[in-house]
């Protein structure tokens, strides 16, 4: 009896110091990803406000095609109209930078449901096709729209005083991929997300099981393109300029791959993936010139393509080798840290 | 008026040509192929080094295009969409615009972003259809377009053609009476690489060229016109491109000219592609193959 109370104790006490274990770890974990922004200066604070916003974007093309099992290929679109309407209300109408947020999110949803209402009913990848024709009409159209955009130079949009450092301006993408975050958890874990994995999994039988197939599909779309116009409301007021050929389509193309690499449904690997494709194209010809020898076929004009080609030689690593991508690579340590028994 | 409605025939050719290609790998495989355009990228700037750089006569550049487009094919086939044969829809296309991008940074980084300019097949001056300047070039594209179209459709009629259908059908069925599905994947790749590289062989002079200029400008009406043809068929992929082109160019009369729309162009595509979705989603010609 009382060797039997002392093993229970035990692993009573084990599994507490294990809980405690896991918990400092993910807090060392999230203070060694603060640093940069704490001591990096306000270079790297700009950089956490981009990888945050790419990370954003991520998570909203995972909301469609991990969730959903459907794929955007214009979601730079969705991004832009979030952009140029969170700059048309705070540059046109002065308006305060949260309603500027909630118009760019608005319209990325509104502008998602009027294009899945027509493609979505039709099984099979057909929105792929019409947002990749959207992408290109947005980008040659709509963002060319003098009284909307501003043409060509580009519409502006200021932040407020009290965000006028990029110190003040990363907490708050920080803070809207919290609640992006937050949103993909519940998704999952509730009815909505087991519908969507029927939806996904085989549209015919989740018909016959009273799944209302169009409808996730449809809700999923509208969610995904809220998110992304909240990422695009974030980006306006982060480049603090926002201009047509920011959004060519192959920026959405990239994007797609690049939650792939991360794994579709992983939240850790979706953010990771966006993070790392974020500040590819910022520290790579910086790093690429420093390098004392030269490649002979690399120069300024093809550094530009180099993010792209590298996201997709991981994109086909990652399909040959690991299809869950960064996600599955990292299962065993975030199965430790969410205290799942080996099995 | 008539200038723009017979530009945009000749335009709508390209399209139909590579359409032609998309709806071959859609009847076998059920994937939207969006490497079709950079089969022909890669056939046209071989192409272009044989003839143009290396100086030898034009049909071993033509014949090397072609070689080229067709090894991609297959190397695709092998290296991309075997492996991924059991993988979601969702998957396939992820990986297939991992090829076109790569494709398109390969060549990039070998050849640099910059425009060059193939010799025609038949040089001089164009011919005058409703006031339009059309080259020969453009009338020999329309020619190829017809003819491929025709074969591709007949093809389908034959015995290979109908083991294709087989296998799209029920993959297990069709190895029972002796169809390999390895076979059946290298011949429609091939075809379908064969396909894509005329394309960018006889699309190639007709302006400049830069990397990725099937996949960039070509592609997304190329999509539109199987999708109007009903996805399926071969001769509404014909259909279909043409149509796409009239649609496209009388777009920028009407739009673009006249009441000054940015990029009414690509506008006329995506409302033609709603358009299509919204009243007939099985397309033109569409039935089940």
């Amino acid at each position: 009896m009382a060797t039997a109370t002392m093993v229970l104790t035990r692993v009573k006490v084990q599994r507490r110091f294990g809980l405690a274990l896991r918990v400092t770890v993910v807090i060392a974990l999230l203070a060694l990803a603060a640093l940069p922004l704490l001591l990096g200066g306000d270079v790297w604070a700009q950089r956490i406000s981009r990888a945050a916003i790419y990370a954003v974007i991520g998570l909203s093309i995972n909301t469609l095609t991990g969730h959903a099992g459907q794929i955007s290929l214009g979601h730079q679109a969705f991004v832009g109209i979030g952009a140029f309407a969170a700059a048309f209300m705070a540059s046109r109408l002065g308006a305060p930078l949260g309603f500027g947020l909630a118009a760019a999110g608005v319209a990325g949803a509104f502008t998602a449901v009027v294009i899945g209402l027509v493609a979505l009913r039709v099984t099979g990848l057909y929105l792929a096709l019409v947002t990749l024709a959207f992408g290109l009409t947005a980008e040659t159209t709509i963002f060319n729209w003098r009284e909307f955009t501003g043409g060509g130079a580009g519409a502006f949009a200021p932040r407020p005083a009290v965000l006028a450092s990029d110190h003040a301006f990363a907490p708050l993408c920080l803070g809207v991929l919290g609640l992006v975050l937050y949103l993909d958890w519940r998704i999952v874990s509730t009815k909505t997300g087991r519908a969507l994995a029927a939806v996904r999994n085989d549209e015919r039988i989740a018909s016959t099981l009273g799944v209302n197939v169009t409808g996730y599909k449809l809700a999923a779309f509208s969610l995904s393109g809220l998110i992304a116009g909240l990422a695009g409301g974030l980006f306006a007021h982060w480049n603090q300029i926002v201009q047509a050929m920011d959004f060519e389509f192959q920026v959405a193309l990239v994007w797609v791959l690049m939650t792939v690499v991360g794994g579709l449904r992983s939240r850790l690997g979706v953010i990771l993936a966006s993070a790392f494709f974020a500040l590819l194209p910022l520290t790579l010809p910086n790093f690429l010139s420093s390098l004392p020898w030269q490649p002979p076929f690399l120069n300024e004009a093809v550094y530009h393509v180099l993010p792209p080609f590298i996201v997709v030689v991981m994109l086909l690593i990652v399909l040959r080798c690991f299809p869950g991508g960064f996600g599955q690579l990292l299962r065993p340590a975030t199965a430790w840290l969410s205290g799942k028994r080996q099995s | 008026m008539g200038a723009f409605l017979a530009l945009g025939l000749f335009q709508g050719a390209v399209y139909g040509l590579l359409a032609v290609g998309i709806v071959l790998v859609y009847k076998a495989k059920r994937v939207f192929n969006f490497a079709q355009g950079e089969f022909g990228g890669v056939a046209a700037f071989t192409a272009f080094a044989i003839v143009v750089g290396a100086g030898l006569p034009y049909w071993v550049g033509v014949v090397g295009g072609l070689a080229a487009a067709v090894a991609m094919g297959l190397i695709v086939e092998r290296v991309i969409v075997r492996p991924l044969e059991s993988s979601s829809r969702t998957i396939m296309l992820v990986a297939l615009v991992g090829v076109a991008l790569f494709t398109i940074a390969i060549i990039v980084l070998l050849g640099q972003p910059i425009p060059r300019v193939m010799p025609p097949l038949i040089a001089g001056g164009g011919v005058n259809i409703l006031g339009a300047g059309i080259l020969p070039q453009q009338l020999i594209l329309m020619a190829v377009l017809a003819v491929l179209a025709a074969a591709m459709a007949w093809f389908f009629k034959t015995d290979m053609g109908l083991a294709v259908l087989a296998s799209s059908q029920d993959t297990r069925a069709a190895q029972v009476v002796g169809i390999s599905p390895v076979a059946v994947s290298r011949l429609v790749w091939g075809m379908a690489a064969l396909l894509g590289g005329i394309a960018g062989l006889l699309y190639a002079p007709v302006g400049i060229f830069t990397p990725g200029f099937m996949t960039l400008t070509m592609l997304v009406p190329a999509f539109a016109a199987a999708v109007l043809g009903g996805m399926t068929s071969l001769p509404g992929a014909f259909i279909g491109g043409l149509a796409i082109g009239v649609v496209q160019n009388l777009g920028i009369y009407y739009l673009g000219q006249q009441l000054k729309v940015p990029g009414a162009a690509e506008l006329g595509v995506f409302a033609l592609l709603m358009l299509v979705l919204l009243i007939r989603p099985q397309g033109l010609l569409g039935k089940e193959a």
